[in-house]
């Protein structure tokens, strides 16, 4: 156990490091047992290791971060493999996850959404049960029991009281609903709901059932289910929900939702909701967990930052591919050598189009120097005048 | 409709002047549009963001302690 010193703190402060890693250094100077030499040697060995491991200037970061999130990709899932995660939930993992995020879906295969309640709801489980039944759409089949009365030509349905008080819902607003949504005349005493076509047609009584069963009687409609966790958190437990389906937007204006920390996992809606910034640090999160989940976290987290950068640096969600970043580039050649050469090539001709050469591809085609690392940097051969009087240019 | 700035996954942003501008642009040596964008509709910008004004973003950091951008409104 050492104490920091002010001569130790006065190396430490005196380096270039982030101020992360001098905490960093001060813990592990705590931890051990050192003396004040050897503090400053551990700070200045550790900030010669950080200015050594900076990115050089001119150094090809995009092609680093392709090669250093490629390599881990190709020991991941390669198959679509669903498996109970977080919560008994079914969430696209692996390498289509992977794919799935830099492509930018619009729709990701399985949507989800994290859910924290706020103080009110969190610690108790029934008042976070009522926001569950804000969520989760309660369709027919969840409140009681469907049948068809072909001699009456009716639909009848028998509630179940109980279930009718769990999730907060009376049986009129149940047949207001119904017959707002498929306009007919309903007909209801206590739990029992009975209502037909107007003219008697068989056909149309059937249809009626398959109507009744896709009404949305209360909660949201993309929410086909939730889950109810009760997590430790640093200041004891609370209950957070896990949603399969996704509705952003919509669930943050729920009350009893807490708005500050509820996530999905629709890079899209919450680009919507909270702006590009956020959508940013959405995108990071989700493939560095995706690679996580796959035992491929010792992925430098730079990295991911970098594609999440690039992909909302135009202010909106663009994908990497042909269709995003790639497909946008100034240089025809560059185009050509990613995807579809041929149609990049008609089309460039077809609009006259000139190329700067500027890029790597491009320069790589043509056979000239690339402007990368050494590429771009131009020497000058000065000499000292003998006498020592001046240079010469 | 709920305060997105105070989302977590939301950062500061705030609008900056031109003496700001200069100096930012002339520090590294580029033009108002090699900056990164944001849209005007960006539900996270200040309500007087107007085209061709700059924001600055502070992050918190996943690799220092916290991270200057900016931003240029554009549309």
């Amino acid at each position: 156990m050492t104490e920091i010193t002010n001569a130790i703190e006065r190396t430490v402060e005196g380096t270039d490091l982030p101020k992360r890693l001098k905490d960093e250094v001060y813990e592990s100077i705590e931890g051990r047992d050192v003396t004040d030499e050897q503090a400053v040697s551990i700070a200045e060995a550790v900030e010669s290791r950080y200015l050594d491991t900076r990115v050089e200037p001119l150094d090809p970061v995009g092609t680093v971060s392709a090669q250093s999130i490629g390599e881990p990709g190709t020991q991941m899932t390669m198959n679509t493999f669903h498996y109970a995660g977080v919560a008994e939930i079914d969430v696209t993992q692996g390498l289509p996850r992977l794919i799935e995020l830099v492509d930018a879906r619009k729709t990701p295969d399985t949507p989800m959404m994290t859910v924290y309640l706020d103080d009110q709801h969190a610690e108790n489980r029934e008042k976070a049960h009522e926001v569950v039944w804000n969520i989760e759409s309660t369709r027919i089949l969840a409140l009681g029991d469907v049948s068809t009365n072909v001699a009456d030509m009716l639909v009848q349905v028998n509630l179940n009281e109980q279930t009718l008080d769990e999730r907060m819902i009376s049986a009129e607003t149940v047949a207001e609903i119904i017959e707002d949504s498929l306009g007919v005349e309903v007909t209801q005493t206590g739990t029992t709901i009975e209502f037909g076509p107007a003219e008697p047609s068989y056909r149309r009584l059937l249809q009626l059932v398959e109507e009744l069963r896709e009404i949305v009687f209360k909660g949201i409609e993309e929410v086909s289910r939730v889950v109810i966790r009760k997590e430790d958190v640093d200041d004891g437990e609370e209950f957070i929900l896990y949603t399969e389906g996704s509705a952003f937007g919509d669930v943050l204006d729920i009350e009893g939702v807490d708005a500050s920390r509820t996530t999905c996992n629709n890079i899209h809606e919450v680009y919507r909701n909270l702006g590009v910034e956020a959508a940013r640090e959405t995108i990071i999160d989700e493939t560095m967990n995706t690679l996580e989940e796959q035992g491929l976290g010792d992925v430098n987290i730079r990295h991911l930052m970098l594609v999440a950068d690039i992909m909302t640096a135009e202010g909106t969600i663009e994908s990497i591919g042909r269709h995003g970043i790639s497909g946008n580039k100034n240089s025809v050649l560059a185009r050509a050598a990613f995807e579809v050469t041929v149609n990049h090539l008609l089309d460039a001709a077809v609009h006259g189009e000139v190329d700067d050469l500027d890029g790597v591809t491009e320069n790589v085609i043509v056979g000239k120097p690339i402007k990368l690392g050494t590429g771009d940097v131009n020497l000058r051969m000065g000499g000292a005048t003998t006498d020592g009087s001046g240079r010469a240019d | 409709m709920v305060e997105v700035s105070q989302h977590t996954l939301v950062p500061e942003h705030r609008l900056i002047d031109d003496d700001e501008i200069d100096a930012l642009l002339a520090e590294y040596d580029i033009s108002r549009t090699d900056l990164p964008k944001i849209k005007r509709t960006d539900p996270a910008l200040p309500d007087e963001a107007a085209t061709g004004d700059v924001v600055r973003i502070e992050r918190d950091s996943r690799t220092t302690d916290r991270a200057v951008v900016h931003r240029l409104v554009i549309e």
